[in-house]
Formats: structure tokens, sequence, C-alpha cells
């Protein structure tokens, strides 16, 4: 405060911070008869406490007034710390290997010491005890025992908090077995009776506290504050200071829970009222089953013959038959009813033309198979009309044709892999076109379209074929392939496939249908379209088309004996 | 002119000091007498008596010594052939702990006598009322707040006095070591600290709104309650209080892990531990590794049960550090040596997630069995280079203990002086700042305190004085024996943590 004092009747002079200073050596410096001038300088706040600023000063105070014969034992004096004379290396074995890469590591201390109860030098003497009145088989294991300690300290924590204050009795040993969770292994249970004596015991002797020494935390009692063991507060003032952010952002929580709540509390109510209809719909069915008996009982009275079997079987196909429905099916049922009437499941199909259809359709694809097959058998044998085939396998399609060429890549990498670079490391490897190039008949617009296709969002990068084309020794041109396979299908949504369990009342619009895109049936209708388009190609493509088809086959239809199977749809629906 | 002689020279506003021979039997807390020291005599408060083994024993305060070097003696220690200094009668607002004094002290006199034949479990009981009455906390601890609050407002008037002298021609008394310092100078320091007396409310009114592990007053009188703690290859001495379970008073040795850093009353429970126990390093991921240390980043949220660990710990070695929060608002950040048994812990600082005063480390300690070997120089630095990397300037958080306080103008000095050393003709001070990622008032802080900011030829100059450079140079040579650590910004790999406004406060 002096300082201040007197540095007010000099004139101040402002230091700034963002100005340049020269930096001077000492000698540089003019000698001042006393030190007045650094009081030109304002006294900043100095970032240390004021309390400190002045043991600054202190200390100057006295290395100048004791000069520098002190200097031999100028030091903070502290408490010794000694070696210990525990065995360090039996406590600390060495089991440290440092990885290569910075340890991450989130395990918290409770997660790598185990059982936290440890024993006490009374514990290892009752132990030893009582385990020399049992034979080797049966005694007790420290880590059993300690088990059980635990678990008595940890249940009566739970039972009665308030223990080592309120005196109450410690728990008896019926009160704690009634609480065994999977935290006391079935060994150790074994023992628990014993050992509850002992526990039961050291509780008495510490008055009923706890046995593991804890620290204390608050009990929001007067006593808290002023008690110096009290450790570990929550701080919930400043929380509360921090209102107007948080408050906008727990309403919203709040909101947004409310609104689940509400929603599935809808959803409850709804699946009420579903089982309420189905309750009804089976008593409907149940007083169905009941009037046909007994309009069966009533047809053997009159002598009525024939048909009452058709009158109990017909309600198969209608698995939730409602009286209408039923009333139909069962004309339908019967022979000689003229027409069938257009029935309609509940979820709105064709009862009918999806029961027969599915065979249809299964014939009709093995046909389309075969003939596509066949067909595609002859073609190869037109091409190879008049060449002598020296290849490995007499149906691969020949690769001399250029247009058939460039096509033959297009197909597979139009919406699969676009080539890769060549394996070759020459700045011919750079360009894995090069050799494309040189063919003169190439257009220009499907190499580029080779170039640049990109692989199909929807289908795992694995699962796509991939071609790679190469140069080998005297200009041969070579391609690898790799994962050429067909499709796996889509996984079917479980929910999806759930949804016709149970309820009619799933719209159509909402329905999907799962589809393999190298099925046969859309590489038809692809090749269809390739025709109509381009005709001068058409035959290539088709070409294309029965390689990729004849690669399906040979990579997925094999069954476990090796033999060939037509390829089956599997089921989409 | 040592404020050891000046302190029981009534100067100023004169307090009557009584003083008189004394008996054995009529030594009371509260009395000063000369007790022998090292093989000196030197006055020293008695803050509490007991019988242990029949034997009457004391813990003492040694005037102007840190309390860490509190401890308890016994009677033949004491020269009760100089005359003592009776405690100064009391004032009427002080009546009820004065007289609760004294039946406190029959009482405990009392029971001592019933107690005899197992004095340990007397003081432990004693200890419990202590805690449970709060009241009798300031009887045993007559010096509370008046004894610093007293020194310090004497010492106040006599520095002003000579600063003006001194300043000048102060040659830093720290040497290379950092710890290095004249002892009446720490003694200062650990007085000087509270400025001026808080009121229970007021303190806790600052502990809670300044959001971090400052000073709590009434703890800094109290007494030592562990002898001993085990950690590691090393039995150490604690300082200072630290809230540990309360039935560690009786225990000799206390027992802490050195790597989960729980602890133990007992040696048995202590290597049964051991045997379970399967940490190897601070439960954290490690952010910075050297050929000589490792550094882990511990979430104070996260790893609660450790942080407690590492805070019960330190407090036994920080006189500042209070634990009456929890760690949740903090990131610990700490120091390791490693071999083949695990990764040591060294020392650490920790820092608050959020400071709104722009703190960077909110309490820091080299553990005492690594102090003195450059590693307090190491966790600064590492500090400085994490508020680097969040492109902020920080500044510890005060106040800093003696040992802290000489560690950082330590390392202020020699990093600024390292970089006005280097030939430049100018300098400005937020450039330095910007840097060393310092605070321009602890630039401004360290340049005056050095001397080094003068005004000469009507402008401020920057003085690189005779003495600051002699210093650095020494500091070369030694750097040129030993070697020289340093931290290596490049090894650090850590991005500055973000937290959500939910982990930045309390949720339980
Ligand atoms: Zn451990």
């Amino acid at each position: 405060m002096t300082q201040r004092v007197t540095g007010q009747r000099f004139r101040q002079r402002k230091l700034s911070t963002k100005q340049n200073l020269p930096v001077l050596r000492e000698n540089e410096v003019e000698k001042l008869p006393d030190d007045d001038a650094s009081r030109h300088i304002p006294k900043v706040e100095t970032g240390v406490e004021k309390g400190e600023e002045i043991v600054t000063v202190i200390s100057a105070a006295q290395a100048a007034a004791q000069g520098g014969g002190k200097a031999a034992h100028l030091y903070i004096p502290t408490p010794d710390a000694v070696a210990s004379k525990l065995q360090y290396e039996d406590l600390y074995p060495r089991h440290f290997t440092q990885p290569a890469t910075y340890i991450r590591f989130s395990s918290t201390v409770e997660d790598m010491i185990g059982c936290p109860y440890c024993m006490t030098a009374e514990d290892v003497a009752w132990l030893k005890k009582y385990n020399e009145k049992k034979s080797k088989g049966v005694q007790c294991s420290e880590d059993e025992f300690e088990q059980v300690m635990n678990f008595f300290e940890e249940a009566t924590q739970t039972k009665q908090p308030y223990a080592a204050v309120d005196n109450s009795p410690v728990l008896s040993y019926e009160d704690l077995e009634a609480e065994f969770d999977e935290t006391i292994s079935e060994p150790s249970r074994r023992f628990a009776k014993d050992i509850y004596q002992h526990w039961k015991d050291e509780r008495l002797r510490r008055g009923n506290r706890s046995l593991m020494p804890t620290l204390k935390f608050e009990t929001n009692l007067e006593t808290d504050d002023a008690d110096p063991y009290v450790c570990f507060r929550r701080r919930e003032v400043r929380q509360v200071r921090k209102t107007r952010g948080r408050d906008a952002q727990v309403t919203e929580k709040l909101k947004k829970l409310r609104k689940e709540l509400e929603e599935a509390r809808l959803l409850m109510s709804y699946v009420k009222r579903r089982e309420l209809l189905i309750r009804d719909q089976l008593a409907m069915d149940k007083l169905i089953f009941e009037q046909r008996s007994a309009v069966k009982e009533i047809k053997r009275k009159l002598s009525i013959k024939g048909d009452d079997e058709e009158l109990l079987i017909n309600q198969k196909p209608a698995p939730k038959p409602k009286p209408r429905v039923d009333m139909q099916a069962v004309q339908r049922g019967i022979p000689g009813m003229g027409p069938k009437p257009q029935v309609t499941r509940p979820d709105g199909r064709l009862v009918d033309s999806d029961m027969v259809s599915l065979d249809d359709q299964l014939a009709k694809k093995s046909e389309m198979i075969d003939g596509f097959i066949e067909e595609n058998l002859n073609k190869h044998q037109k091409w190879n009309v008049g060449w002598v085939d020296a290849t490995w396998r007499p149906i691969t399609p020949p690769l001399e044709q250029s247009a058939a060429k460039s096509d033959f890549r297009r197909v597979f990498t139009d919406s699969q892999l676009p080539t890769p670079p060549a394996s070759v490391s020459s700045e011919e490897a750079g360009d894995a076109m090069a050799v494309e190039r040189a063919n003169k008949q190439v257009e220009p617009r499907r190499s580029a379209r080779i170039r640049f296709a990109t692989p199909p969002d929807d289908v795992p990068y694995q699962d796509q074929s991939r071609f790679r084309r190469r140069t080998g020794r005297g200009g041969r041109v070579m391609i690898d392939r790799r994962g050429v396979k067909r499709q796996k299908l889509e996984a079917i949504d479980e929910r999806v496939a759930d949804r016709w369990k149970f309820a009619g009342d799933s719209s159509e619009d909402e329905q999907t249908y799962p589809v393999d895109w190298t099925d046969n049936l859309h590489i038809r209708y692809r090749i269809m379209i390739e025709r109509q388009g381009e005709k001068q190609h058409a035959q290539a493509t088709a070409a294309a088309a029965a390689a990729h088809n004849r690669r399906s086959i040979e990579n997925h239809n094999r069954s476990a004996s090796g033999h060939l199977m037509p390829p089956t749809p599997t089921n989409t629906g | 002119m040592a404020p050891r002689e000046n302190s029981h020279e009534p100067s100023g506003t004169p307090v009557p000091v009584e003083t008189g021979f004394a008996t054995l039997a009529q030594l009371r807390v509260g009395v000063k007498a000369f007790v022998e020291k090292d093989g000196e005599k030197r006055k020293a408060e008695i803050l509490m008596t007991q019988i242990r083994g029949g034997k009457p024993k004391f813990y003492v305060h040694y005037e102007d010594f840190n309390k860490r070097l509190d401890e308890w003696i016994g009677a033949e220690r004491i020269d009760l052939s100089k005359e003592v200094e009776w405690p100064a009668p009391e004032k009427p607002e002080k009546k009820k702990a004065g007289s609760s004094s004294k039946t406190d002290k029959a009482s405990q006199s009392k029971q001592s006598k019933s107690d005899q034949k197992n004095p340990k479990r007397s003081r432990s009981k004693l200890d419990r009322e202590i805690s449970a009455t709060p009241e009798a906390t300031s009887v045993n601890l007559p010096g509370k707040a008046p004894r610093p609050s007293k020194a310090s407002g004497k010492e106040n008037n006599e520095l002003l006095v000579t600063s003006e002298v001194t300043d000048g021609t102060t040659p830093k008394p720290e040497d290379e070591d950092m710890d290095v310092v004249d002892i009446q100078d720490a003694a200062a320091a650990a007085k000087a600290i509270p400025a001026h007396e808080y009121s229970r409310e007021d303190e806790i009114e600052k502990l809670r709104t300044s959001g971090s592990m400052t000073q709590n007053q009434t703890e800094i009188s109290r007494v030592r309650n562990l002898e001993k703690v085990q950690m590691g290859k090393y039995e150490i001495e604690p300082w200072y209080f630290s809230p540990y379970p309360i039935d560690f008073v009786d225990s000799e040795m206390v027992y802490i892990c050195e790597f989960c850093l729980s602890y133990y009353p007992e040696v048995t429970q202590f290597e049964r531990h051991r045997s379970k126990c399967t940490l190897l390093h601070p439960p954290g991921n490690e952010i910075y590794r050297d050929d000589y240390v490792s550094f882990f980043e511990i979430d104070g949220r996260r790893q609660r049960t450790w942080c407690r660990n590492l805070c019960l710990l330190s407090k036994l070695f920080l006189d500042h550090k209070t634990l009456y929060y929890d760690v949740d608002p903090f990131l610990f950040y700490c120091m390791c040596t490693r071999d083949e048994h695990g990764c040591h812990l060294v020392g650490y600082f920790s820092k608050e997630k959020e400071s709104a005063e722009g703190y960077n480390v909110a309490c820091i300690l080299t553990l005492p069995q690594y102090q003195r070997k450059g590693f307090g120089k190491l966790l600064i630095d590492f500090s400085y280079l994490l508020s680097k990397r969040e492109g902020k300037l920080g500044s510890p958080e005060k106040p800093l203990s003696d040992l802290g306080l000489l560690g950082y103008r330590a390392y202020w000095q020699e990093i600024i002086v390292d970089l006005l050393i280097d030939g430049r003709v100018e300098a400005n001070i937020e450039d330095l700042g910007a840097a060393t990622a310092m605070t321009t008032n602890d630039v401004l802080h360290t340049l005056q305190n050095l001397n080094m900011l003068r005004y000469s030829k009507n402008q401020h100059v920057i003085v690189l004085t005779d003495a600051v450079i002699e210093q650095r140079e020494r500091q070369k040579a030694k750097e040129k024996i030993k070697g020289k650590r340093s931290i290596d910004p490049d090894r650090l790999i850590w991005k500055p943590p973000v937290f959500s406004a939910a982990s930045r406060t309390w949720n339980w």
C-alpha cells in the first residue's frame, strides 16, 4: 500500500503490454541512485494473491538482510520419505508390459480390485482355526471367506444404512440369508453360516460399525459443515447457477419423455383392443364350430348323408374365418358350384390366385430357366461354328470379337466395380485402359462408362464381382475375376415378416418384396430391354447374360454332393 | 530483520504478551515455549496435549515454520529453563471457546487416565468427538484464525518499508532446484497466505462460487491425523490433515496401493489387496509418452473412486487443498515413470473441465518421495503445453502452496529469460505471454519480481539483469552435467476434451 501511495506522487506513465519494449543488458541502463524509476510502472495485479505478493517481498528482504553466507542451507524443510521395509517385489510383481501404442483404458478401480473386502489379521487367525477342523477338500479359501464377509457388509449397508448411528442390532443370519444373490457364489454359501458368527463378533466389537473403514460423506445434517472428515460433497449451487440454458434443455427432455410415454400408452391400449378382438373372434369361432357340429348332429338325426366332412375341412384355408367368408368358402368347397367367387384374404390378396399361382410360378420359372439355358447353348454352338475350341470350357463365350468384348465388360461394370488399376507396376499399369484404346472399335462412350461406373450402393463390396484386366508377357490380355457369385438375398426384416403372423390390418402398400437383382427374371428383363434398344448388340448382350447366368449356377446351385441344381427362387413373399 | 525476532516483539499496536516460567504441569494448549528442534531451540506453540504411555505428549507448531513440520514431542524436548509465553487473555467473543477449553482439558485428562492402558484408543475417541461437535474443534486448535492473521498484519507493515531498499539488489535466493529456498522465506510464505480472516459462511460461499479447490481456512491448523503412510517402495510422513476414514488415526501406518491408491489400515489387508489388485497404471488414457515419463488423463466423473483416492493422498501434502467438494468437475493429469512393475505415479495436476477464471491448473503436486528431482518443472511445463494446444493462456489457481509458488516462479523465470536471451532487441509483454501460454499478468509479475521491468530515458525497458543471466548460465552448466529433462510437444497425442453441459455439472 505504501508503495502505491508514494507512486502517486510521480506522474503515472502507462505501461502498454502491447507495445514493444527494448531489451537491454544491465550495463546498458544508467545506474539510478534508487529504484524510484521502477515506481513509474503502475503496479499490476500480479496474478498471485495478495498474501503471496507479500511473501515475495519478504523473501527479498530476508535474502538481503542475511547476505550470501547462509546459502548452504537454503531450502524448505520437508519431512522425510524413506525406503520401506516391505518387500516391493513380492507385493508388486513384474506384470507390466508396455504396449507399442499409447494406453487407452476405461475400467474403474472397482473393476480391477476384485472383492473389496480384505482380510484383517483377526480374520486370518479365525480362518486358520476354522480350517484346522476341516478336511482338506472342504476348507474355506481366503477368497470365499472374503466374498461372504463382503456380502454381509454390503447387505448390512443396504438394509441398515445408519447402523453406526442409530444403534440398530446386528442383522440376524436369517435376514442376511434372505438377501443371497449372485454376488455370493455357491461354494461360498457353504461357509456363510459359520462365517456369520465371526462376522457378528467383529461387528459387535466395533459397535455395529462397518468393518471396512469408510470415508464420511455428507449426511445433510448441520454437523457436516464443521466436520473435517466429511468430504466429497455434491456441489449443487453451481448447477442452479447456469439455469437458463439448462432449463430449456430440461424442459425439452421432459416434453419428449412425456410424448414417448404417451405413445407407449396408446400403443398398449391398441394392443389391448386387438387382444379383445381376438378373444371375440375366438368366441365366434367356437360358436361356429359348435353350431356346425350341431348342424352335423341334426343332419345325422335327419339321416342326410355326406357333405359334412367338407363342412369342417373347409375351414382350413381361412385361418381366421369370418362368418361371411366362411359361408363362401363352404359354397366354393362344394364341387360343381360354378365359377369360383373372388375370395379375398384378410390382407386383401386373393386367396385363390395366391394359392394356385405359387406352383404355376415355380413351374414357369424353371421352364424359363431351362429355355434360357437351352437358347444360350444353341447360341454358343452357333458362335463356335468353324472354330476349333481349344479352351478349357467350350461354352465360354469367345472374346475375340471386339464388340462382344466391350459389351461383355459393360454388363458387369455397369452396375459393378470399375476396373481397378492393373497389377503390373509400370506406367502402363496407371492406365488400365491402354490395352483397350489400342482396339479401335471401342466406342468412347462405352469406355468412359466403364471407367466411371460406381458400384451400387445397396450391394456390399464383398458381394460385388470384380474384374481385373492386365497385360501379360507378349501382350497377352488377361482377366482376373474375383467375387463372382450370385447375390445373396437381402436379409428379410423379421418385423416385416412378422406382420403376417398376427393380424390382418396391414395395408397392401406397406408391403415390401425383397428382390434378388441377379434373379434370372431380372436378368431376362434387362436383356429384353437391351434387345429393344440396341438390336446390333443384342446377341452379345445375351451371351454375356448367359455367361452370368451360368456362373450363377456354378457358384450357387451346387448341392452338397456337388450336383448342379436348377436355380430355385427363394421365398420372397 | 528476520521476522522470527520481530514476531515476538510487540510492534505497532502493542499486544501485551504475558511471559513467565512454567512447570511441566502448567503447559497447556496455546502456550508458547522453546523446544529443541534439530539441535536448535525454537519457539513452538502447543496445539494439543495428551497422555501416551503414561507420559505427556505435546503437538507443537514451530513458529516461522510451515506446519508440515508440526509434530508430537515428549516433555524432554521442552526447555523450561526459559520463559514461556502464556496465551493471550480471551477476548469476550472467545470466551466460549476458552471456557470449554478448560473443561475439555479436564475431561481429556480424566479420559486419558481411565484409558491409560490403551492410549491409542483414547486418541481416536477424542478425534471422533472433535469431529462430532463443532465447538470442540476450535478448542484444541486455538491458532485457528488469529495466529496467521495477526502475523500477516504485522509483516505487512514491515515489508513495505524494506521493499524499496531490497528490491533492486535482490539476487533471487532460489537455486536451480525449484524447492530450494530460504527457510524463513518458507515460514513467512506459510504464514502470509491467509491474508484476511474469513467467516465460515464467507468461506463456504467462496468455495461454492469459486468452483474449485481453494483453501478451507479452518482446516489449516488442523492436527495431522496419520502417522505414516506406506506407498510403493517408500514410507512417507504426511504433512497435513487428510479426511481418510476416521478409524485410521489408530494405525501406525496406513498402506496405500501404488496403482489404485486404495488405503488400508493394516498390512494384512494391504497384502490381501495386492494379491487381488490388477491395476498397473492410472485408469485413463495415456496422452503423452517419452522415454522418461508418461501422462495419463483421468476424468473425475468417470473414475470417481480413483480420483477421490488421489485427492485424499495429495491432501496429505497440500495444505491449501480442500476435499470439500467432489472430484467430478475436474480432469486429473497424472505423470508416471514406468518399469516392469507398472506406471508409478510421480505427481499430478488437476484442472477444471471449465474454469471460469481461466485457470489451467487447480492443484499440483509432486509426491514427496519424488520431490527435488525436477518433476515439478515437467508438470508445470506440461500444463502449459495443454494450454498451448487449447489455444488459451493459463495460470495456476491461487493460492499456491509455498512449494508450488516457488516452482512456478522458477519455471516462469526460466521460460521468460530463455525467450529474451536469444538476442532480440525488442519484446512486448503480450507476445511473451502468447509464446509461453502465460497470462499477461504472470509475465508482468515475473518481470517485476526479477526487477527486469524498469524505466529508463523516458521509456519502459526490459532489462536482462546480470543476476538472471548468471543464474541462467549456472543452470545451463548444471543441465550439461545432469542432462535436461523436458516435455516434447510432438509426443502429446491429445485433443482438448469437450464436455456436454450435463457432464460438467454434478449429475448423479
Ligand atoms: Zn490396488
